[in-house]
């Protein structure tokens, strides 16, 4: 590894002290930051009776991305983002990786064009292109922030942003009469390339296109229209199946200030389309078909104390059944079933698949996806069940509120509610009901005992409560609760003790929804639940500076299956001890 | 006040979001896929004493609160005929669903008592009535051909193979199909293909569906025991314009043939083995009929059942000896292709309602 390390940095320091030097004489500039991580895991096997694996087992690594950031002028910078990691275990430099992660080069033409070229991070709004948050990540209090950081960090996952390749510029023109400004924002990527899929299939390029235009029309008002596209060009494969999936959205926003509140209004509505193109059919023509239309709406107050100790949100939203876009609606976890857990992926001396549990929705980098999907990807409805798409999630009609508090820095608090019904039902003229009741309260002791050294206590509660009336068929009724509770005290300057459980109870009666590949509902799956899946961990926090930690833990998970006929049959549960240190440069 | 202001347009929205509701279903019914079967209207027959003969149907109604695969089963008591009806829905709609006295398996249904039989896949309940035919169905629904219950059709001509050894091309009544004759075809030439023919004129002209609504029905008889297993029906279909027999030169074996059948007329074939015992009626849509001769210089084949001007119906064989020995098994071996109710039917098989 020292060898590798050597080849890569030696050479990188002469490239930087030559950029330096002549840094000194032009305006060119080279500069790095990057990330550095070790990190180390052992697994136990909870479950003696499971004799046919390993007691325990080890993984890690050591990693280090190097950001180059090179400006030849001043409006100008080139970045590339360069990862060597090795793994634990592995023989010298045998283990040892060297990737390009990201390449980008961006900047500004005449002070008026912004550009980006390679690797971007894209978003629009909810409803066009948005990454949503996986589910069980809300209201964690930073609990979980080791493990998150990492998911986050090596799935490219910034700001609810999708990370995509292409091209993507933007600027803005400014008014003295009618309207204030106007901005134009516009993108062209390819979130995956022609492929063979057999020895004489090849898939077509996907492309993801689109725009935004925002004014200003007055210092209260302003009006967005945005554009997306996600297609696939039928003549780059050969397989004379390419999808279509245009959106089109509109906003409208009022904003002003009143007393101590800043209050803002917002309305927004759009449609989409979605069919596939059937091109050089048997009779020399080309058809569409699984054409889907819907639109989707949404009226939303936010009121906005000045000093922004509390915030108040209603709102009200409509989305179609058929409303469909890929760019907001993909998921970051696919539970397809063929998805195996990396952490002991069978249980049992039969030796079958052990479900995905809280732990390795948490944990496990491989569930993640960083694809668009041009389908409605599968969920597990007792970890999302009221909105597993967000706010663009299809087939749904209802309100929410939601708030948040601050009090002198003492006490943090969230609420979270929202009840939606289906707009049509789904394998019965029945519509469910979903209600989500969902807070969080942080308390920080120490500012009550006015102590230097941080103490806080922070706990939430979320629950999906989802119902359906109708005969004893179609009736359903599902109830999934998520319970969070953290301790953090700092028991010594910069050291944290940290206490945490996480625990999801979920029972009742729902149906899994199985769609075809065009998205078409082919059955519903019926699953009765009586699960809880928990995480219990304790570990002490090194926190050496603001982007500095060394965290080490012990964490014990599993699921119960709560089976009538046999109280642990299938049931499973682990260990862990996980040492992290980060670096961030 | 003017909080007021604020809220009303809030509920005026959430009004109109509730009337985006829609009456409609997506995917298939979960009653269907997961709800316990019941019947929800009883099986009720309409006409429990039909007469076929006179044009009497049946019909059946039963409605059941899911929708599922469920199967009608008539069994004559006396012929051992049987009818099977089948669906998937959730009711068995008196209007759609009817029986005319056809059979789904030869014998053909007599003047008997039936059993009529509801059932269901993948559940238990099996619901029983009866019902008694009077009349039973004549199966002249259609263009006959031939019946040979008053000898062969006019201008019909018989051939078979010179110097054949042993032959059966004549009118029997011993084992027919439906009424009382029918069409012995069979004999014994160990040494060619052919064994004999029948050759049939016919005007289709007042036809007006297309080929692949227009069937050729016929009933043909074999036996299994120590039979030829190499014979089968050459039935070759002929639209040429030519007259029937204007040429009336004999074979070898003095037999007059039809002159529309040549390889140089546009002329359509298919091959039937046939390997079973007893009678089966077959049928077959126009349109499976292959051009005899695809390379033919100047003809058009274009098919049309109006333009059939007449049908070969020829028995033939596998060869045991002789110069081609292909079948040296079958060497004097009998050959049995008898024939019976040769019947033309527009829009569906003789047997398909």
């Amino acid at each position: 590894m020292n060898k590798a390390l050597n080849t890569i940095l030696l050479p990188l320091m002469i490239f930087s002290f030559h950029s330096f030097l002549n840094a000194q004489t032009s305006n060119e500039t080279v500069w790095f930051n990057g990330l550095a991580r070790s990190y180390f895991s052992r697994d136990v096997l909870g479950n003696t009776t499971d004799t046919l694996y390993p007691r325990n087992s080890s993984n890690g690594y050591n990693l280090v991305d190097l950001n180059i950031h090179a400006n030849p002028i001043k409006t100008i910078e080139i970045f590339a983002q360069l990862r060597v990691r090795n793994q634990f275990g592995s023989f010298f430099g045998s283990g040892t990786n060297i990737d390009v992660r990201q390449l980008r080069a961006s900047g500004t033409i005449k002070n008026k064009f912004n550009f980006s070229v390679g690797d971007i991070f894209l978003k629009q709004n909810r409803f066009t292109l948005y990454n949503y948050n996986e589910e069980l990540s809300s209201f964690e209090n930073d609990m979980f922030k080791p493990y998150r950081d990492i998911i986050h960090y090596e799935n490219f996952y910034i700001d609810n942003r999708w990370r995509l390749q292409g091209l993507q510029t933007d600027f803005s023109l400014q008014f003295d009469r009618f309207i204030r400004t106007l901005e134009f924002d516009f993108f062209i990527t390819r979130p995956r390339g022609s492929t063979q899929l057999g020895s004489n299939t090849y898939s077509p390029d996907l492309i993801l296109s689109g725009g935004s235009i925002v004014s200003k029309i007055t210092k209260k008002l302003s009006f967005e229209v945005n554009y997306i596209n996600l297609f696939e060009i039928p003549s780059s494969g050969n397989m004379n199946i390419s999808i279509n999936n245009p959106v089109y959205h509109s906003g409208l926003n009022y904003k002003y200030n009143k007393n101590n509140f800043k209050i803002s209004h917002k309305l927004q509505t759009g449609f989409s389309e979605r069919n596939w193109l059937f091109s050089e059919l048997d009779n020399g023509s080309d058809s569409t078909g699984f054409t889907t239309r819907g639109m989707f709406f949404e009226f939303e107050n936010e009121f906005l104390v000045k000093d922004s100790s509390f915030r108040l949100v209603l709102g009200a939203r409509y989305v179609d059944p058929n409303f469909r876009s890929a760019g907001s609606q993909t998921r970051r976890i696919d539970f397809n079933t063929e998805i195996q857990n990396t952490v002991y992926p069978f249980h049992t001396n039969d030796y079958i698949p052990r479900p995905s549990s809280a732990f390795d929705l948490l944990s496990d980098e491989n569930r993640f996806n960083q694809d668009l999907s041009g389908t409605l990807m599968s969920f597990n409805p007792i970890y999302s069940n009221v909105l597993p798409y967000g706010d663009a999630t299809p087939n749904r009609t209802g309100f929410y509120l939601s708030a948040s508090m601050n009090k002198n820095q003492i006490l943090f608090s969230n609420i979270k509610t929202a009840y939606f019904n289906e707009v049509i039902g789904q394998g019965t003229t029945e519509k469910r009901n979903f209600l989500l009741l969902a807070g969080d309260l942080k308390i920080n002791i120490n500012e009550i005992l006015k102590k230097p050294k941080e103490f806080s206590l922070s706990f939430s509660f979320w629950n999906e409560l989802t119902s359906r009336d109708g005969d004893v068929v179609e009736e359903l009724n599902l109830n999934s609760s998520h319970i969070n509770g953290f301790i953090n005290l700092e028991f010594s300057k910069n050291f944290y003790f940290q206490l945490g459980l996480k625990q999801i109870n979920a029972s009742g009666k729902e149906f899994i929804t199985q769609r075809n590949e065009y998205g078409v509902i082919q059955n519903f799956s019926l699953v009765n639940y009586d699960q809880s899946d928990f995480i219990y961990f304790t570990g002490i926090n090194y926190k050496i500076k603001k982007n500095i930690y060394a965290n080490i833990q012990y964490n014990w998970w599993g699921e119960d299956l709560n089976n009538p006929n046999n109280p642990t049959f299938n049931d499973f549960n682990y260990r862990r001890l996980l040492f992290i240190f980060s670096v961030k440069l | 006040m003017r909080t007021i202001k604020h809220i009303i347009p809030f509920f005026v929205i959430l009004f109109f979001f509730n009337g985006c509701t829609k009456d409609d279903v997506e995917g298939p019914s979960i009653t269907d896929l997961y709800g316990t079967f019941s019947i929800t209207d009883a099986f009720l027959l309409v006409n429990k004493t039909p007469d076929f003969s006179s044009g009497d149907i049946v019909k059946f109604n039963c409605g059941f609160n899911k929708t599922i695969d469920w199967k009608i089963t008539i069994t004559g008591l006396q012929s051992n005929s049987i009818k099977e009806i089948s669906g998937f829905s959730n009711l068995i709609d008196s209007n759609i669903v009817t029986w005319t006295g056809n059979t789904s398996q030869l014998p053909f249904f007599e003047i008997e008592n039936c059993v009529v039989e509801l059932t269901f896949l993948n559940e238990s309940d099996t619901l029983r009535d009866t019902l008694n035919i009077i009349g039973s169905n004549t199966y002249q629904d259609g263009i006959l051909v031939a019946d040979f219950e008053n000898g062969l059709p006019l201008d019909a001509l018989v051939s078979w193979t010179p110097n054949i050894g042993f032959r059966t091309f004549d009118i029997s009544n011993d084992d027919p199909l439906l009424g009382n004759s029918y069409f012995k075809m069979g004999g014994k030439v160990n040494w060619d293909w052919p064994i004999g023919k029948l050759d049939l004129k016919l005007n289709l002209s007042s036809i007006t569906v297309p080929a692949e609504e227009f069937y050729i029905n016929i009933g043909i008889l074999s036996d299994s025991i120590d039979i030829h297993t190499g014979q089968f029906i050459n039935i070759m279909i002929s639209e040429s314009t030519l007259p029937f027999n204007d040429d009336l030169t004999p074979n070898q074996a003095g037999h007059q043939l039809a002159d529309i059948f040549d390889a140089t007329d546009e002329v359509y074939k298919m091959k039937i083995p046939v390997d079973w015992h007893g009678w089966r009626i077959l049928s077959f849509p126009y349109s499976d009929f292959e051009e005899l001769s695809p390379g033919a210089s100047g003809v058009i084949f274009n098919k049309n059942p109006k333009n059939i001007s007449g049908i070969r119906i020829a028995c033939q064989a596998c060869p045991s000896a002789g110069a081609n020995v292909n079948c040296p098994e079958n060497l004097d071996k009998l050959v049995r292709t008898d024939i019976d109710h040769i019947i033309f039917t527009e829009n569906s098989a003789l047997l398909g309602n």
